[in-house]
């Protein structure tokens, strides 16, 4: 069979883009990685460093800190909102739920709200001595809610603002999996006698193991890189409690313009993210590379 | 036929009458906006009331009288600092003017971000307005003069004292100065000292228990960098820490070097400032400058720290404010012997901010912003701006009718900033101003929410400050 290169040529323009919005900024980062540069220091030129600002990040606890604590704010959201976009997903489907057109539209709302808006909106809600939340969580609970001095206040709501945003985009993926799914293996294991459970377990989650998979990494990589939302709402804070690994790179390269630090924090951060993102895909698709 | 001819000729003179006369109407401005006509420029600054009144005010009349398109972008201080920084590294030119801060002045200048004002004038004879004068200029200009050549690098646009205003009505109503009495044994009156500012805010902190009224504001959000200016700007140089305890000539931050940031002056002035929070209401852990002026005008503290470019707005506009006519001002507390430094022009006790607008390396229409730029810089549009956003740049302006009457119902704000604003200054003249508040605010922020003691916060803020001068080579 002769093989034709013109879709090389169609492939070309896209191929150019990525590689000059891609593989360059790539490769200028990972230069940079190896210099001490700012441009507000005595000597603002690029001065080799080597691998000093990798060695620095091992010992850097406000950097480690930053990192641990966005592992553990994606692994909060992105497990909550999949068990709760699952939830939703099957509620939202069921035939007897009545307005159901109605709720979906509601439920899918904050998907096209901003995250800078979304942020805003929720600073509004969370601000000591003025805001709705705290004044009722004192009204009904007694809580002394503080998102500007309590961290764990801050940082659930953190979480609950991620899920609000987020959730609807998880049910919108499981229910367009879902609805995909055959009847016939469903059927044919309540023939055989399979519990809710088991049917969930040993049918539903394999069937749905690509939607899964998908919408679990869309959703990981958001929640590693969290940015806008945080800023608008705690800044970081208070102190460092929600300065999420994206807000502490930042900080570095533009307000501190420590661009040689900087670029070697997201070449680490990246590579984080490429070993979870990595450990995941085995983890639940039992390979260790390779396509579905 | 001779009458037609008559009628032409009379026609004729009349328009060449007429076009003479509009000729001559054409103000300076138009004919030296002449060759630009129809371009556009673009400029960022902070949303302060003086930007605002630029946005909605300025920049309209200009376009009116120059064909000249003025293209405003008022946005939040990060935001700000952030895009006009950007675009003049990468050299976009997206900003045809950007708003200095006036303790950003000393980087900018240092990475040869401005194109000099002076320079560029007497380059271009053409459109160096008679009417744009920088001696009329208050000393303010100076902040924004390269300290090599004296050139003027930006047209000052706001420039205001943060002063110490004090809810009057509360202070003047006989029944409170009675409990005030009965409780302390002191009279009240606008605090002196430290001590006098903290038992006025326990005072009011128990007496507002139940009616929304607390003692203070403290600008204390805990991750704002508006937490550390309150801070290394207002308080501690009422302590006589200056120039937020490091020393301009060796970048000593600690105290073992020689700096001041942990010095038992700073540390006295942390603990009396995080002490406050207890009579501060509970947004102060969220507040940076705006919301401070907000907590006030919602008649929320009896008194605070509130710069000054929301005084105006405060003590007048009853749109936005609830303690119209109830604004008193004076002179911040200060410890024993710093307004005796201060006087005589060793030290401060307080901050004087404020902010100019030069014209970016980076622009594509230099001349166009020039001509801008020495329209604001006009004797003649100065009152409004000042009456819209309480900042004054010329001198003459304080004489203003329309600023004297504005002054009494601001009880004196303008005459304490004539009088006493040389007591008050910018902030020193660091390059590295952005590096070592983001690696010494963390400790503040800590300090704020209970994280660490005020004394630990300064001298790790005060470590980390020395540690990042010598990572950016002023220090050996």
């Amino acid at each position: 069979m002769r093989q034709s290169n013109i879709g090389w040529l169609f492939l070309a323009p896209a191929t150019l883009i990525l590689f000059v919005i891609g593989f360059i900024p790539f490769i200028y980062i990972l230069y940079v990685g190896f210099f001490d540069w700012n441009t507000n220091a005595v000597d603002p030129t690029l001065r080799w460093a080597g691998l000093q600002n990798y060695r620095s990040l091992v010992f850097d606890t406000t950097f480690l800190n930053s990192l641990t604590r966005t592992l553990v704010f994606a692994f909060f959201v992105v497990v909550s909102e999949l068990l709760l976009g699952y939830v939703l997903a099957r509620a939202l489907m069921a035939d007897r739920l009545w307005g159901r057109q109605f709720f979906r539209t509601i439920h899918t709302l904050p998907i096209v709200v901003a995250p800078i808006a979304v942020g805003a909106t929720w600073r509004l809600l969370c601000v000591p001595g003025f805001g709705i939340v705290p004044y009722y969580l004192k009204l009904w609970f007694g809580i002394d809610y503080n998102i500007a001095t309590n961290s764990y206040h801050a940082f659930a709501t953190a979480i609950v603002m991620d899920l609000w945003h987020w959730t609807p985009f998880v049910t919108l993926s499981l229910m367009a999996g879902l609805t995909a799914l055959p009847k016939e293996p469903l059927e044919q294991a309540q023939i055989d006698g399979g519990n809710k459970l088991q049917i969930f377990w040993y049918v539903i989650v394999p069937m749905l193991k690509p939607v899964l998979l998908t919408t679990v990494f869309i959703r990981l990589m958001d929640a590693l890189r969290s940015v806008d939302e945080i800023w608008m709402l705690t800044k970081g804070g208070p102190a460092e409690a929600t300065r999420f690994i994206g807000l502490h790179i930042w900080i570095n390269v533009f307000p501190k313009t420590d661009y040689g630090y900087g670029a070697a924090m997201s070449l680490l951060t990246l590579y984080v993210t490429i070993v979870l993102s990595w450990l995941l895909f085995v983890a639940m698709t039992g390979r260790k590379g390779g396509a579905q | 036929m001779n009458s037609f001819v008559k009628a032409v000729g009379v026609g004729i003179i009349s328009l060449g009458l007429w076009s003479s006369t509009a000729l001559a109407q054409d103000s300076w401005w138009k004919t030296a906006a002449q060759p630009y006509q129809g371009a556009i420029i673009r400029g960022v600054s902070e949303s302060t009331p003086a930007s605002k009144y630029v946005e909605q005010v300025l920049g309209p009349k200009f376009t009116e009288e120059t064909g000249i398109k003025v293209e405003f972008e008022a946005t939040s201080w990060d935001q700000m600092y952030d895009k006009a920084i950007k675009d003049m590294e990468a050299n976009t030119g997206i900003y045809d003017f950007v708003y200095i801060e006036q303790d950003i002045v000393y980087t900018y200048l240092a990475r040869n971000f401005l194109v000099d004002i002076t320079k560029s004038l007497a380059e271009n004879a053409k459109i160096a307005s008679p009417d744009f004068k920088p001696e009329n200029f208050t000393t303010f200009l100076n902040y924004f003069k390269d300290p090599k050549s004296g050139d003027v690098m930006g047209v000052p646009m706001e420039a205001f004292i943060k002063p110490y205003l004090y809810r009057k009505d509360l202070f003047d109503d006989p029944a409170i100065q009675k409990a005030y009495k009965d409780s302390t044994g002191a009279d009240l009156k606008p605090a002196t000292t430290h001590e006098e500012y903290t038992q006025v805010a326990k005072f009011f902190t128990e007496y507002g228990a139940d009616k929304e009224l607390w003692g203070t504001t403290v600008q204390a959000s805990s991750s704002h960098p508006a937490a550390f200016y309150e801070f290394f700007e207002s308080v501690a140089p009422t302590f006589g820490v200056y120039n937020w305890g490091i020393d301009g000539t060796t970048f000593a931050a600690t105290e073992a070097n020689g700096g001041q940031m942990n010095s038992a002056a700073a540390k006295k002035a942390l603990n009396y400032w995080i002490d406050l929070l207890k009579y501060a209401p509970p947004e102060s852990t969220s507040s940076t400058w705006d919301e401070v002026a907000g907590t006030f005008a919602a008649g929320r503290a009896a008194q605070g720290l509130v710069y000054g470019e929301n005084a105006a707005w405060i003590a007048t506009d009853e749109t936005k404010s609830t303690v119209v006519g109830k604004v008193g001002v004076a002179l911040p507390p200060v410890e024993a012997g710093v307004m005796e430094a201060a006087e005589a022009g060793k030290g401060y006790i307080g901050y004087y901010d404020g902010g100019a607008f030069g014209i970016p390396h980076s622009s594509k229409n230099k001349d166009a912003s020039l001509l801008f730029l020495q329209y604001i810089g006009q004797a003649s549009v100065q009152t409004d701006w000042a009456l819209a956003g309480s900042r004054i740049v010329m001198n003459s302006t304080y004489d203003d009718p329309k600023i004297v009457d504005q002054d009494k119902k601001m009880n004196g704000y303008y005459t304490l900033m004539r009088e006493d604003g040389k007591l008050f200054a910018g902030a020193p003249p660091f390059p590295f101003h952005s590096q070592v508040l983001q690696v010494a605010a963390p400790f503040i922020y800590k300090a704020i929410v209970g994280e660490i003691k005020p004394d630990d916060a300064l001298d790790q803020a005060a470590t980390a400050a020395e540690a990042e001068l010598v990572k950016l080579g002023y220090r050996k």
